[in-house]
């Protein structure tokens, strides 16, 4: 099993910051920013030495819980500060991007950096769409068709145009190209509609939070819809996002979930947060109705000392059939960065040697 | 939809107004240089039943030496919504127009479902100075695209010079720390707008209604000075009539990006 290190920023907000989504940016402290930045190379450095295969970045905006508003700028800045782990955009947030923006910056650091980046295509949480301004009705066929326009932009050598439903481009030809066909790619998501698209372009799917049987559900579907196309994936090809409380025993591990904030940082207010959930109905895990998360606290899927970890990521090896974890070993948006550390350090020590087996 | 001029009689006044519209009830109470008709009242008057008043001792209307304070404005005119059946209605005010809103909102509560404030001088500058000199400059100051300003009669100088005695004498401190100590605590949804080229109220004002109200909402309208709907009609409609149908959930964007199907 891989293991990859989900990185995000950790601004270290004061007690007094106002705690609702989309938070004030009047409030950022650039000396804070600052140093959640240096600590984003620190610690991606540490990881790199602890020999985790991957560090992975995201896509979120107007909040200090995850401070990376653009996956491509954290990671070009991290590839050009480590030697060897590889950079994980989990992901760009199809829906709001330009595709061919996507691809263009893809294919650049993919050649900025041979060999070191993986690319996820991701639909993105609701609340993000505000950000950028999306209906969020609209997000699931514009995340299909944008991720399937990135493929061909990536792909396809002669200039083309692209006569969308939601993106039309009379001429598309972009430079550079990608290194190989394409960087690792997954699709991210647990949908119908995710499995169907990573199965038929034989990429990889990312699931994320949920529990292991619900995620197994999900990555069933993918099987099966790669089954249809005549392929089967990897281990590799299934990545598996997590939250993860490791202690030096279980019972430090449960007095850690147990002290664990129950509420998630800067949550959207209820009248928004309801409105919102009304208008994103198409969520789905295989294709089974789910409604959408929007500023929910996010559940703890592995917790205990370093064998009950072990053990629990064999199970979700065997249970979802991920080859990659992408861990949080530190609720984002908490700001406690040295417990954090010190499990991380646990991990790579006491962890990551034992589950290269499985 | 053309406008209808008709009176009520509140609170000792005999209240000048211009209504057309059917849908909820809006009101627009306007600023330093009184009623004027916009193409925006037009738009709205698609979704709503616009009433735009003429405050006691604006336009023609008779001298007001009663009113002592804003405070005051607001208990007439919510009386004169009382007098016409209005129980529950939005409120739009511009400029002067917006302290009497918000106190209006403060002291009426079930009286105002929302509230939409155009380039608001409730909260202003240390030293702030209402708008001065001919017709001519001052519709400079006020709009940033003058020539889409519809033509109307210039007022008369004794109408001019009564509206801006009234004005300063009714305007208030530039800070008022019981009017800001309420708004603390006043839960109705309120939009802010202001435009971009504002040369009367600076539209970075706009933030201190969001650091106050707990429930409002600040957009700044591109290319339009003090007076939003007469620069961008178009633009102030849209943006206001999605925020009274919806409120806070008019930040969720429903237009579809659909070309071809």
């Amino acid at each position: 099993m891989k293991v990859s290190y989900f990185e995000t920023g950790r601004y270290v907000p004061p007690p007094d910051m106002p705690r609702e989504w989309p938070v004030p940016s009047g409030a950022y402290d650039p000396d804070v920013g600052a140093a959640a930045f240096r600590g984003m190379v620190e610690r991606v450095k540490f990881v790199e030495e602890l020999g985790f295969d991957w560090v992975s970045v995201s896509e979120h905006h107007y909040s200090p819980r995850i401070l990376t508003p653009s996956p491509i700028v954290s990671a070009t800045w991290l590839a050009a500060r480590t030697d060897k782990i590889k950079i994980a955009m989990l992901g760009p947030i199809v829906p709001v991007n330009n595709p061919i923006r996507i691809a263009e910056e893809m294919a650049m650091l993919d050649s900025l950096a041979p060999d070191r980046i993986v690319v996820g295509l991701l639909r993105g949480t609701t609340n993000e769409y505000l950000s950028y301004d999306l209906n969020p009705a609209e997000a699931r066929e514009r995340t299909d068709e944008g991720m399937e326009l990135i493929l061909k932009a990536w792909s396809e050598p002669q200039p083309f145009g692209w006569q969308g439903r939601h993106f039309q481009y009379r001429t598309v030809s972009i430079w550079p190209r990608p290194q190989g066909a394409h960087p690792p790619t997954y699709a991210l998501g647990t949908s119908a509609e995710a499995g169907e698209f990573a199965a038929r372009h034989h990429i990889g799917l990312g699931v994320s939070y949920g529990t292991f049987e619900l995620m197994a559900k999900a990555t069933q579907y993918y099987r099966e819809r790669c089954a249809h196309y005549g392929w089967e994936p990897q281990p590799d090809d299934i990545i598996y996002r997590a939250n993860m409380i490791l202690g030096e025993t279980d019972d430090a591990a449960e007095d850690a979930l147990r002290r664990r904030d129950k509420q998630a940082p800067f949550p959207v207010r209820a009248g928004l947060r309801d409105a919102l959930i009304g208008a994103d109905i198409s969520r789905n895990v295989a294709g089974e109705r789910r409604p959408a998360n929007v500023g929910g606290v996010l559940p703890i899927s592995f917790c205990g000392g370093p064998d009950r970890i072990v053990d629990q990521l064999r199970q979700c090896r065997e249970q979802i059939g991920a080859g990659f974890v992408d861990l949080s070993l530190q609720d984002p948006g908490t700001g406690d960065t040295d417990s954090m550390m010190r499990s991380l350090e646990l991990f790579g020590r006491k962890v990551l040697p034992r589950i290269r087996e499985f | 939809m053309a406008f209808q001029e008709a009176f009520v009689e509140a609170d000792g006044f005999r209240i000048r107004y211009m209504v057309a519209g059917t849908g909820t009830p809006l009101v627009h109470l306007h600023g330093a240089g009184g009623l004027r008709l916009t193409r925006a009242h037009e738009l709205l008057s698609g979704h709503h039943r616009v009433y735009v008043f003429e405050m006691p001792g604006f336009g023609a209307s008779a001298e007001n030496t009663r009113s002592r304070s804003v405070i005051d404005l607001a208990t007439t005119m919510a009386a004169a919504l009382a007098q016409l059946g209005i129980e529950s209605c939005d409120v739009m005010g511009t400029s002067f127009g917006a302290r009497v809103v918000l106190w209006m909102a403060i002291r009426h509560p079930a009286l105002v479902r929302a509230i939409v404030l155009e380039g608001p001088g409730a909260i202003r500058p240390d030293g702030h100075q209402p708008p001065s000199g001919t017709p001519q400059e001052i519709a400079r100051l006020i709009f940033a695209h003058p020539e889409r300003a519809p033509a109307s009669p210039p007022l008369a100088p004794n109408i001019r010079e009564q509206q801006s005695a009234l004005v300063r004498r009714l305007r208030g401190p530039d800070r008022d720390p019981d009017l800001e100590a309420r708004l603390r605590d006043l839960a109705t949804p309120v939009l802010v707008v202001f435009g971009t080229l504002d040369r009367v109220m600076p539209p970075q004002m706009g933030r201190c209604y969001k650091m106050l109200l707990p429930n409002c909402h600040l957009v700044f309208t591109y290319d339009a000075g003090h007076e939003v709907s007469t620069d961008r009609p178009e633009a102030f409609a849209d943006v206001v009539d999605d925020f009274l149908e919806r409120h806070e959930a008019f930040v969720i964007n429903r237009r579809g990006t659909l070309i071809d199907p």
